[in-house]
């Protein structure tokens, strides 16, 4: 078996005994729960004070809730990936690279005909099947909850967009782990390589909109994303910060895919931002030199 | 260079400005047992992580099973065992799973029947389902001899493999040292501080001092030249003030 396989293997069955995974498929699948658990009280309230209203004569309107999407009750699911699952990915990124420079195994490690660039992309590619599970059951669990509460199954057409917004958080979710794991490499205490990729993930999800778009705090929270600017100053910065906004990008788009129809527009470049950022946190952290990972922890 | 299962030629390594290891010119024969001695910051652990390829020369080279150091750390990687000082495991998976991924790492297709042989050969047989994490300072130890042995290396390196170890640990790793070389022919190149368990177990030696060897030949010859000495030991500080003074 090559340095690749075996590598992701062992980043698995550590997650998994570390039990780290466990708590990360736990806190998703309660997540989901509650995201959908909330949306249909919300449909049972509205819909029994709008029966109330009918009943007594005073409207005449339709039930705001009628031509809802079943995947409206997803909604609350997207800020839960960006707020909770971010960091908890940032979390199982940091644990697998300071794994080795903690306990010194990487000189056991690479004394062995080992390429680093194997190693880390096989740390990557079992961190990014651990979260793929992750994601992959508690989605599972999302789909049945949206059948029951519509009372059938989903179509394919709400299937396909499910499994849609399930591979945009593992492409999230992935990305912030890739930011643990180069941390992990880069700093020189454990708390460092545990607090600095939280000061970037809060800068990105909070500070970045903030200064593009003069977004109140508070709606940052929001599982849509925050209104575009509004001309002047907030233009020429948010053409910079924008992009930049990956939990913006990552909300603008998983609107999209779940039909939330306060967000109109193309996913597809939110998509390839995510996509991007991907792609250059794993050659960032791919070229990581040997003496980086066989540095030792100042504490 | 030489058909030398170690040689090493003016090589050398510096940190910054501080210079680690002095163009250290070396051989050690195949199927000896080398001792490499000196004080604290002597040297040692970086000659040991330069020929594991962990580290890179500065200047010269150095040749380990035949693979240079520099052009061909990858072959050297692949013929080499390496225990470090204080070696440290995945304490939180099993004896097996331990051994497991880092014969897989060196190359081996389905090892648990080697991993069971090695067991076997350093009597830790019944423990393979344990954690790590529950194991003793001298069963780490053991367990750092069985991970560098699995691929069957020519060249073993040990960076002081006694230290921590209460006597019993040590006597037991001086017989696994002497087995390994003496029934599997393995090379073996040892840092150490006990110079007593030099006595016992190498066949030849090195002093290292300030980065320079000192001096470096058979244990045998090294005895001889000092009749009026009652030990090693005294042989070790006789040469240190040689060279001091």
């Amino acid at each position: 078996m090559n340095t690749f396989l075996v590598s992701a293997r062992h980043e698995m069955l550590n997650t998994r005994r570390a039990r780290t995974a466990h708590i990360l498929l736990i806190v998703f699948i309660g997540m989901v729960i509650a995201s959908s658990v909330i949306g249909w009280v919300t449909n049972q309230t509205v819909t029994g004070v709008y029966n109330k209203v009918v009943a007594d004569g005073l409207t005449t309107a339709p039930n705001p809730f009628a031509g809802v999407s079943p995947l409206y009750y997803a909604r609350n699911a997207v800020i839960y990936v960006l707020l909770i699952g971010s960091l908890m990915a940032i979390v199982l990124g940091v644990q697998a690279t300071v794994r080795d420079r903690k306990a010194s195994t990487v000189d056991l490690v690479l004394s062995r005909p080992v390429a680093t660039p194997a190693r880390l992309l096989g740390q990557l590619a079992g961190l990014a099947v651990v979260l793929a599970a992750v994601i992959g059951i508690s989605f599972s669990v999302s789909w049945l909850i949206f059948s029951i509460i519509n009372g059938a199954p989903l179509g394919w057409g709400d299937t396909g967009r499910v499994i849609a917004f399930g591979l945009l958080s593992w492409v999230l979710l992935t990305s912030f782990a890739l930011l643990g794991m180069l941390t992990g490499l880069r700093s020189k205490q454990q708390t460092t390589a545990l607090l600095v990729p939280f000061v970037i993930w809060s800068a990105v999800a909070f500070v970045l909109p903030q200064i593009g778009t003069a977004a109140r705090p508070v709606s940052l929270l929001n599982p849509v994303p925050a209104l575009a600017s509004t001309g002047g100053y907030f233009d020429v910065v948010s053409a910079f910060t924008g992009p930049l906004s990956l939990t913006e990008q990552f909300k603008r788009a998983s609107s999209i895919i779940l039909q939330d129809p306060n967000v109109t527009g193309e996913a597809t470049s939110s998509i390839l931002i995510l996509l991007a950022f991907l792609v250059i946190m794993t050659v960032v952290v791919v070229v990581t030199p040997r003496n980086r990972m066989r540095s030792g922890l100042n504490e | 260079m030489t058909n030398s299962a170690i040689a090493t030629d003016n090589l050398s390594k510096s940190y910054g400005s501080t210079l680690a290891l002095d163009a250290l010119s070396l051989e050690v024969a195949a199927g000896e047992v080398f001792g490499l001695l000196g004080h604290n910051g002597a040297g040692k652990t970086t000659t040991v992580n330069v020929l594991t390829t962990l580290l890179e020369p500065t200047y010269g080279n150095a040749e380990v099973a035949g693979h240079s150091v520099t052009a061909d750390a990858m072959g050297v990687r692949r013929s080499i065992g390496y225990l470090p000082e204080n070696v440290q495991f995945y304490d939180n998976l099993t004896l097996m799973e331990n051994l497991r991924f880092f014969a897989e790492l060196s190359g081996l297709r389905r090892p648990d029947q080697r991993i069971r042989d090695v067991l076997r050969i350093l009597d830790f047989e019944g423990r393979d389902r344990q954690r790590l994490g529950t194991f003793s300072k001298g069963m780490r130890q053991r367990v750092g001899i069985a991970q560098a042995i699995l691929h069957a290396p020519s060249v073993l390196f040990l960076d002081e493999p006694t230290s921590g170890l209460d006597p019993e640990g040590v006597r037991t790793l001086r017989e696994t040292i002497v087995r390994l070389n003496s029934e599997f022919g393995m090379t073996i190149f040892m840092n150490t501080h006990l110079l007593s368990e030099v006595t016992k177990t190498c066949t030849s030696i090195g002093i290292l001092r300030g980065g320079t060897l000192v001096h470096h030949n058979t244990l045998a010859k090294t005895l001889a030249d000092f009749p009026g000495e009652d030990s090693l030991e005294e042989i070790y500080f006789q040469l240190e003030s040689e060279r001091v003074s």
